[in-house]
């Protein structure tokens, strides 16, 4: 009996469950999506190094989806609770019928078990589907080959997302059947009734903290767009300002606008102008938090899926520059101290590995041995506004020639007294700029008491190593070395094509190379080896893009189901607390045109200005961003925002049309 | 004078077969317009169901209702809205103004759903304060003025749309004699000054009073009617005393 009325009151109250439904639906969703990532290897050829790569992910997508659970542990708890007060009436009715409070927790736990299976099902369906178009995300972002097309399902996904969620409706039962425990019959039956007391607005005082707000936020861009991530105080303030203008924007803004509005009596006495306005306005209230609290999450969101999306291709993209060779190897002396050391540090890379039985012949087209120096010079730079030395390596012209020809770059003359300045200092600007404004005032540089002239045309901003950082170094004439200390010894190879087949003779070469000896005769111990392939670091970052894209998209869906939940519920609540208003306007004679009309506005703008503030947000704080990725190029914005818009348009308003049809029912379900 | 109301034969029986409440047994009467008339009877007798069925609030189960010479009874859903929304004034026992308008905007929302010319609704809404004495609390929320205001403004929302018909279900149910009075009197004012025609249920035989003709009903049936003619007001208040006690004196609602 009691099952079939559950049936019958889940098919009745639809619109009621939507949200809950949508919620369970989107999550169970996305935490099939983001925990079947492993599964979708069979769909493609990568290296084993990718396939650990992708295990790797996977695990850690678990570990993020713990935390993500508990999340929607407690929104399914809220969506709950708000179900449960639109019901209370109902409830009470079954009381007075007779039925016990046992039987009624039955059908409430039935029936949230009902819309459990139903959403769970639907869920994973969603997230099936959805796993075989990610399946081509991750292949494009480990730019692996699609090679069979093969259905992927991951029972271990699956597994957890029914285990996860299980667990939460398990909680929403338990809070359920204490409730109804709880509850006087009387509360049941007149839970409608509380109305709260209304508030008459102070009008002037909004208009004074809109203004304020307004103030507050272009403030805080303007601080942003200043200074960037470059001073940290700064950005802490501008971040406080922004929040705060948030919130004073959500509290002010309807008592500005009412203000505004009611000026013009044209505008204000048009239709339901005047009930719409009056209607936000009063709400303001009890929203005007999580109004915030649903901007700054749909913030993050569209910086999230921007910014994570795009520093993912960036890393992708902008990699071919920093990897000039194909492989590297380098000896570098970590320790200053022995250095004192090194007159007689005498390592010939290329012989070494020849000796050891390697052959360059057989994989490297051009493979190069250079040598960098200290030349003891020191720089004075800025950098977050504050003075460092920066002490600049030194390269013979003829190293630096080879280098360049290998990388099919112009050579370089020099005059004897002549030195030229390279480079990489470009990714930071204000770095960049303090070493050219020292480059104009001191066009002199002294190495070993001898004068040598430079200039700021002649200055040379080329990626020289593979295998660490120089971010200046100094080209200078092959005689001004002698009696330099040697700070590292390079071999740079480019293979014959850039096949797998000569990594690997490349790799076994570095991985059995043994330089200890050579090292240890010439008694040296601060030494430290390193090598890198073209390819390898290509597999490294496509790891850590797909790595920064999925955990980007997964939170930022999540932040976005929460927002645009926790803003459908206070919605919904607000229209059952409104019904009696919408009532007694259709008592007048509104047509009912008029009424859905004036619905969906209120809803509309409850669900369009934190959008359209967290979009302005957005635009100002991906513009800082793609000024600190610029590192790593730059962000491909167009096709990314495509994206973005479409995933918070699919879930932003699925949310959206659900409240506005659930607020319909509740408003129109009133009339006498 | 024209006939503004004719109600013929209404039944209205709520419920299903094995549960079933006859509200309304058959109810017929006219009004015509300038009237001003009192519906009386026992709480239950069904006068908001009567009051219900004529505002289209509600359905009736059979009987047709014509008002000014349009039945109602086979008007289309957005047809009702129309209808209410023009021809029709609405003043309730619990004010029900909203609370988030002040007076001012809860007069001209009348006007404003029916998309009348903003510059006019201005004028009017003034005009129609100024007859029912709420000038001065214009601008203040309904939270902020005393019952009897209310009622003056949810009366001058209902008549500012010059409506047919004013439909008025204890309106002086929630004041005290004193605003009770200033209302009846206003009402009056409508009907002499304006030639508004009111239909107005009451229990309070002292409202009664001030109508020019009372309807009593008792279970779902008109009981008796009675019209005020060359009366006074007193005389008047007396004949309705003893149609009460008529009625059944065991009932302590009535009075
Ligand atoms: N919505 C309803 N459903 C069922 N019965 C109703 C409903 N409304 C009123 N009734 C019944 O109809 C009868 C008349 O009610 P009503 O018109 O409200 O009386 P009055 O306003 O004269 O006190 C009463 O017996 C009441 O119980
Ligand atoms: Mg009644």
């Amino acid at each position: 009996m009691s099952f079939n009325l559950a049936i019958r009151n889940v098919k009745k109250s639809y619109r009621d469950y939507a949200i809950y439904f949508l919620t369970i639906t989107f999550g169970v969703c996305i935490f099939y999506v983001f925990n079947s990532i492993e599964s979708q290897q069979s769909m493609m050829a990568l290296s084993e190094n990718e396939a650990i790569a992708l295990k790797q992910l996977n695990r850690i997508m678990g570990g993020v989806s713990v935390f993500i659970s508990v999340i929607f542990g407690f929104l399914i708890l809220y969506a709950n609770r708000f179900l449960l007060k639109r019901r209370k009436k109902e409830l009470g009715i079954y009381m007075t019928l007779g039925m016990e409070r046992r039987d009624i927790s039955k059908i409430l736990t039935m029936e949230t078990i009902l819309v459990g299976i139903l959403s769970l099902f639907t869920g994973l369906i969603l997230g099936i589907l959805l796993s075989q178009g990610l399946a081509v995300v991750t292949a494009k972002l480990f730019m692996a080959k699609l090679t069979t097309f093969s259905f992927i399902f991951s029972f271990s996904a699956l597994m957890k997302a029914t285990i996860y969620f299980g667990i939460a409706f398990g909680l929403v039962t338990v809070f359920n059947a204490c409730t109804i425990g709880r509850h006087k019959l009387i509360d049941l039956i007149y839970a409608e009734h509380k109305n709260e007391k209304f508030k008459s607005p102070h009008l002037v005082l909004s208009v004074c903290l809109f203004i304020l707000s307004v103030a507050c936020l272009v403030i805080a861009y303007w601080m942003i767009l200043k200074y960037g991530f470059s001073r940290s105080d700064r950005f802490w303030i501008s971040i406080s300002l922004g929040c705060v203008g948030t919130f004073l924007f959500f509290f002010s803004l309807s008592g500005f606008f009412l203000k505004l509005i009611s000026q013009s009596k044209r505008i204000y006495l048009k239709n339901l102008n005047m009930f719409v306005l009056r209607q936000i306005n009063s709400k303001i209230n009890t929203t005007y938090v999580s109004l915030t609290l649903v901007c700054l999450m749909l913030f993050v969101t569209i910086c999230a899926f921007s910014s994570g999306i795009g520093t993912a291709n960036a890393i992708t993209q902008e990699l071919d520059d920093k990897l000039p060779y194909d492989a590297s190897y380098s000896i570098e002396i970590r320790d200053q101290k022995s250095s004192e050391h090194t007159q007689d540090f005498d390592i010939h890379l290329i012989a070494g590995f020849e000796e050891q039985g390697v052959n360059f012949e057989r994989f490297a087209k051009q493979y190069v041995e250079v040598k960098y120096y200290d030349p003891k010079v020191t720089f004075h730079l800025m950098y977050e506004g504050e003075d460092f030395d920066y002490m600049p390596w030194a390269i013979r012209l003829s190293d630096y020639n080879a280098l360049m020809d290998m990388q099919g770059k112009p050579a370089l003359t020099l005059d004897d007294d002549e030195v030229i300045i390279n480079s990489n200092l470009a990714v930071i600007e204000e770095m960049e700029e303090s070493l050219k404004s020292e480059i104009a005032h001191h066009s002199e540089i002294l190495i070993n008491d001898r004068t040598y002239q430079t200039d700021l045309q002649s200055l040379q901003q080329n990626q020289l190593r593979m295998t660490g950082f120089s971010l200046i170094t100094l080209i200078v004439p092959d005689t001004a070395i002698d009696g330099m200390l040697i700070t590292s010894n390079d071999l740079n190879i480019n293979y014959i094509a850039e096949t797998e087949l000569y990594e690997e003779i490349a790799m076994a070469a570095f991985i059995n190379a043994d330089f200890t000896k050579v090292i240890e005769d010439t008694g040296e111990d601060g030494f430290s080896i390193s090598y890198e392939t073209k390819i390898k670091a290509f597999e490294g970052s496509r790891i850590s893009s797909a790595l920064v894209a999925y955990l980007s998209i997964y939170i930022g869906i999540v932040f976005l189901i929460i927002a645009a939940a926790v803003l459908a519920i206070t919605q919904l609540s607000e229209a059952s607390d409104n019904a009696h208003r919408y009532g007694l306007l259709r008592k007048i004679g509104t047509d009912q045109k008029m009424i859905h009309k004036a619905l969906f506005t209120q809803i509309f703008v409850y669900f369009g200005v934190p959008l359209f503030l967290a979009i302005v947000h957005s635009v100002i704080g991906i513009f800082v961003a793609n000024d600190l990725v610029k590192e790593l190029g730059r962000l491909d914005m167009g096709k990314d925002s495509i994206i973005t818009a479409v995933i918070i348009f699919v879930v932003y308003g699925s949310y959206f049309i659900a409240t506005y049809l659930g607020s319909k029912n509740i408003v129109n379900r009133k009339m006498i | 004078m024209d006939g503004i109301l004719q109600a013929q034969h209404i039944i209205k029986y709520y419920g299903n077969k094995n549960n079933i409440t006859k509200a309304l047994r058959g109810i017929s009467f006219d009004v015509n317009a300038g009237e001003y008339v009192g519906i009386m009877g026992a709480s239950g007798s069904g006068k908001t169901t009567l009051l219900n069925c004529i505002s289209t609030i509600d359905t009736v189960t059979s009987g047709r209702i014509f008002i000014g010479g349009k039945d109602i009874t086979t008007l289309k859903q957005n047809e009702l809205s129309k209808f209410r929304r023009d021809e029709l004034g609405f003043i309730f026992q619990d004010f029900n103004l909203l609370d988030t308008l002040t007076a001012y905007e809860n007069i001209a929302l009348a006007l404003t759903i029916q998309k009348i010319n903003p510059t006019e609704i201005d004028c009017k809404v003034k005009e129609v304060a100024e007859i029912l004495g709420v000038t001065d609390v214009l601008s203040k929320y309904p939270t902020q003025i005393s019952g009897g205001e209310k009622q003056r403004v949810a009366s001058a929302r209902a008549i500012i749309t010059n409506p047919s018909l004013v439909l008025a279900d204890e309106p002086t149910g929630a004041l005290d004699s004193k605003s009770a009075r200033i209302l009846l009197v206003n009402f009056q004012k409508l009907v002499s000054e304006i030639n508004a025609t009111i239909l107005m249920v009451t229990h309070d035989a002292y409202a009664a009073s001030y109508c020019n003709r009372i309807l009593f009903i008792k279970d779902g049936e008109i009981f008796n009617e009675l019209f005020k003619g060359d009366n006074t007001r007193k005389e008047f208040f007396n004949r309705i005393i003893e149609v009460v006690s008529l009625l059944g004196g065991d009932d302590h609602d009535v009075i």
